[in-house]
């Protein structure tokens, strides 16, 4: 039994599985900043070799099912500190049980896998609804998000088919990168607070219009705090035009 | 003075909060190049201050009434800041939000201005400016104003998702009363000239899973006039367009198809009112009748909950034929908010029924998507549905007799049938069972509610409910736990239901002993009868907690 310590990309986890079948069973997979040495049983870097890890990528949609790989890679994408060893429970399990395993619902392994694919799930149908646009100079669409998974890459293809004529820019504020894309192409890079391009003239007009339907839509005998949370929960409202107060608030705007 | 964009804003989207359709689904198109796309699911961007979904920007294209209705805010008689959109400004405000993605598109419906089809007219000139000139592919639902003329009605259904003609009322009677300009007639000719168009462009989905397999878009399925989906008092049909197959004679609800599509694509293309000058553009590419083409997310209605004096089970009963009647993708109901004096409602102090809406809405469920009918519903001979409980458990009760349910073979309908089981959990389920049984501890894994749900099953031929098998006991039980009551206030004629852990063990030893207590003889017998199935495996320890107390 062995700690992994890896580089934290998705190929460094892939070879962690392969060493934990190859070299020596996994007692826990941590990236570098996280570890904390155990006495009990000793720890490994572990290299990440392209080969290693394509083969058992394959191995996984061959064995498994490719449904299982992708559910994979979204877990790996959770900003669940145990989603390592959660990771490989589930995919030692599905090695044995083939593709059957996501209908083992009421396997704790499984259960676990799939309450946090769940959560990354529920994170990107999230950012689908409350992603909100300002309309920067030159007709750039620029968001910002705090997502607590790293979802960015789940929501291309809605936002590229959506706006496919718009450039525009989704910044993760709280990993500090961002997807940039433009008529279906797109690509995610680091991104500063420097590179925030200027806020055109008109924005604020639509976003002080937003609020007031915001505000006039609502009925006042209906007013349910509750439900608007549970729905909305608070965590999002930081970005949330309706939610905050109207310009000159955030830091881009007074550049 | 013009009012500036802000005003008529304030005012036009305040008049049609009282609209509660806000979805944006049912339509599924990627973007060709324009502006937008729709998203099957729909998406819901925001959620108000009375936690209701945002998805549309839902406004009036005017609020200036000819009408007088006596339960709306924007009638006549209403003193009331009026406002009307300019096409143009309405278009660019849609497709300017929609850009920052605070929507998924446009709601848009109207006061009745001049006439039924000059405010028609209004909203179908707004939407094609939108579609044509702007390039928006988002989502638009159209509110269908009642009396509009055939050819503007399908014109509009060309660029709209989804079309709604609001019955508003349940009943002829309460429409007669409350809404004497609108007429019966008005209202459902709209309703069955967009099912008839459906049909026609082969789009026709229906509600829910209730027409599940079955083939709606066939010439029969025509509707033939006239066509009404009223209930009278007694919750019976009123109409014509009665439930499934039309009775033979004169009145039937199922016309020739030739008589009854009398609107196609054709006819609206070279008729109706004057076209906008980018007409010539696009009638070139108008659609022939294709799927998806008219209307892609159907239509649907909405209805006033506490206004009139229906019973629950007349509202649902309307529901029921226009679902049958029309196929339509979802009637809306509105808890009655007095917003309006006037002697024929109820006051401006009384409130909102919420819990009944809230009621309606599960029961509305039960029929598009659990295989439920109306006279399930309320067989007792009730009219109204119990308030302190959702109308499914209700339903378990009076029919015990079909229940416990074994999880490890009752079919799809049968798991549908159990309360605290949904789509997705007997999904599970049945995906589950095809590997391994499915153990009581897996319940709670797979999302069953098993709080409600466990009075109800057997798990590998066991029974977990805690409690004696009987109706009352069932029914106080999932109340104490919905409320968080007290077991004593249910106690009743002496009989003390035990709850500890040392009551339930003696129940546990008395089902050892007892091997065929009544209740398994009863399960076993029904379950062949009710059910046609065996269900019950093993029915020890069931049977032996009903012999025990």
């Amino acid at each position: 039994m062995k700690d992994y310590i890896y580089d934290g990309t998705f190929e460094g986890l892939l070879n962690c599985i392969y060493h934990h079948y190859y070299t020596d069973r996994a007692n826990g997979i941590y990236t570098e900043d996280c570890y904390q040495a155990n006495l009990l049983c000793g720890y490994q870097r572990v290299e990440t070799d392209e080969q290693k890890a394509q083969r058992v990528y394959d191995a996984i949609e061959d064995k498994i099912s490719s449904y299982d790989l992708r559910s994979v890679y979204k877990v790996f994408l959770s900003g669940n500190p145990d989603k390592e060893m959660i990771i490989l429970r589930y995919v030692v399990l599905g090695f044995r049980k083939g593709s059957s395993v996501s209908s083992l619902h009421g396997n704790s392994i499984v259960n676990d896998f799939q309450s946090v694919l769940k959560k990354v799930g529920a994170e990107t149908e999230r950012m689908l609804q409350f992603v909100r646009f300002s309309v920067m100079e030159g007709g750039i669409l620029y968001a910002e998000v705090e997502p607590e998974h790293d979802v960015l890459e789940l929501i291309h293809t809605h936002f590229c088919d959506r706006f496919r004529n718009d450039p525009f820019i989704i910044r993760d504020v709280g990993r500090n990168k961002a997807m940039i894309a433009y008529q279906k192409h797109w690509y995610i890079s680091e991104f500063g607070d420097d590179q925030v391009p200027m806020v055109s003239m008109e924005e604020a007009e639509y976003r002080r219009l937003w609020k007031t339907f915001f505000d006039n839509i609502a009925i006042k005998q209906r007013t349910n705090p509750r439900c608007q949370r549970n729905f909305m929960p608070e965590r999002y409202w930081k970005h949330l035009t309706e939610m905050t107060e109207l310009p000159p608030q955030h830091a881009w705007l007074t550049k | 003075m013009e009012a500036t964009i802000m005003q008529k804003l304030k005012i036009l989207a305040d008049s049609a909060k009282y609209d509660v359709s806000c979805s944006s689904s049912g339509a599924s198109r990627y973007n060709n190049g324009r502006m937008g796309n729709a998203h099957m699911a729909g998406i819901c961007h925001s959620w108000g201050a009375d936690g209701r979904c945002i998805s549309l920007l839902k406004v009036l294209f005017t609020n200036k009434c000819e009408y007088d209705c006596e339960y709306c805010v924007n009638r006549r008689s209403n003193d009331f800041p009026r406002a009307s959109f300019e096409p143009e400004e309405l278009a660019r405000l849609t497709v300017e939000f929609y850009r920052r993605n605070y929507i998924e598109g446009l709601f848009l419906s109207s006061a009745v201005e001049i006439s039924p089809d000059h405010t028609a007219e209004k909203i179908l000139e707004s939407l094609e400016l939108l579609r044509y000139k702007y390039g928006f592919a988002g989502y638009i639902h159209a509110k269908i104003i009642p009396g509009v003329s055939p050819e503007i009605l399908h014109r509009i259904g060309l660029v709209a998702d989804r079309l709604s003609v609001n019955i508003e009322l349940p009943s002829s009677k309460s429409l007669g009363e409350l809404a004497p300009q609108k007429k019966v007639k008005q209202i459902f000719e709209p309703m069955r000239q967009i099912t008839n168009t459906l049909i026609e462009h082969k789009s026709l989905v229906g509600p829910g899973t209730m027409f599940k397999g079955q083939k709606l878009n066939t010439p029969e399925n025509y509707l033939g006039t006239p066509t009404t989906g009223f209930a009278n008092a007694d919750g019976q049909s009123e109409g014509t367009a009665g439930r499934g197959k039309p009775a033979a004679g004169p009145e039937t609800s199922v016309g020739r198809a030739d008589e009854a599509v009398k609107y196609t694509s054709e006819t609206a293309r070279y008729s109706g009112p004057a076209l906008p000058e980018f007409w010539d553009q696009v009638s070139e590419t108008l659609p022939a009748p294709k799927k998806g083409a008219f209307a892609a997310a159907g239509q649907t209605t909405q209805m006033i909950i506490g206004a009139g004096g229906e019973s629950d089970k007349s509202i649902l009963t309307t529901s029921e034929n226009l679902y049958h009647a029309f196929k339509m993708k979802r009637v809306y109901y509105s808890a009655y908010i007095p917003a309006v004096k006037s002697p024929k409602l109820p006051d401006l102090g009384t409130p909102v029924p919420l819990a009944r809406e809230h009621r309606i809405y599960q029961a509305d469920w039960l029929l598009r998507f659990y295989g439920f009918t109306v006279s399930e519903l309320f067989q007792d001979g009730s009219t109204d549905l119990d308030p302190d409980l959702d109308p499914k458990v209700t339903w378990a009760i009076r029919n015990l007799d079909a229940f416990p349910i074994e999880i490890n073979t009752a079919s799809y309908e049968q798991l549908m049938r159990i309360p605290g089981i949904g789509h997705t959990s007997a999904m599970r389920i049945i995906r589950q069972r095809r590997y391994a049984a499915v153990r009581f501890d897996d319940l709670k894994k797979i999302g069953v509610v098993l709080k409600r749900a466990k009075y109800f099953i057997l798990c590998c031929g066991r029974y977990y409910g805690d409690r004696k098998f009987e109706p009352e006991t069932i029914r106080n039980s999932i109340l104490q736990m919905e409320e968080g009551l007290q077991m004593s206030m249910f106690d009743q004629g002496g009989l003390s239901l035990g709850t500890t852990a040392g009551s339930v063990s003696a129940l546990e030893t008395a089902a050892k002993q007892s091997s065929a207590g009544a209740l398994g003889t009863a399960a076993k017998q029904n379950s062949a009868v009710a059910l046609g199935t065996a269900r019950v495996q093993e029915a020890t320890p069931l049977s032996g907690k009903a012999a025990a107390i």
